[in-house]
């Protein structure tokens, strides 16, 4: 929860910021003063997806270590049932 | 299957760059060409250029606070 706060507070102390610099300045005010901050959101959003989407591209899957792992779980399986507690899930 | 997750990579990675560039052309080349070039039918009205971002973004802030809200919801009916 702390976190959002936090989050919550950049962002409000980063608006207030460039408001108070809209207000100070003399760009001639109307719609496009928007332009830019949103610009720059969008950016970051395609930033993120893109490193999602490499990210995925990118990921191992280590054949072997699965194969060994699925050898792991039977061999505990087993060791298990001969001991008498309840295994069944498959 | 690596294929599939290769296949959605590739495609999250190209809609991203292409709405990246499609955005940049529109707001930052496009103001400063003249204004009967040809290149302005491909892309609406400026005005848009503000909207459509600020539209989806609530869109989606509200989605995901439905979302949560039902999350939560569902959690605390459970416990009671």
């Amino acid at each position: 929860m702390k976190h959002i706060v936090k989050i919550l507070s950049l962002l409000l102390a980063v608006s207030a910021f460039w408001i108070g610099l809209l207000q100070a300045a003399i760009i001639h005010p109307g719609y496009n003063t928007w332009l830019l901050p949103i610009y720059f959101v969008v950016s970051l959003g395609c930033y993120g997806l893109l490193m999602v989407g490499l990210g995925l591209m990118q990921f191992p899957t280590c054949p072997q270590e699965a194969l060994l792992l699925q050898h792991d779980i039977a061999e505990a399986k087993d060791f298990f049932k001969h001991k008498g507690v309840d295994v069944g899930s498959d | 299957m690596e294929l599939a997750d290769r296949a959605v990579g590739l495609l999250l990675s190209s809609i991203s760059l292409s709405i990246f560039t499609y955005y940049t052309f529109w707001v930052i080349i496009l103001p400063f060409v003249d204004s009967d070039h040809f290149i302005h039918k491909y892309f609406l009205p400026q005005d848009y250029a503000i909207l459509v971002p600020v539209f989806s973004g609530v869109t989606l802030l509200s989605l995901l606070s439905v979302f949560i809200g039902m999350v939560m919801l569902k959690s605390k009916k459970k416990k009671a």
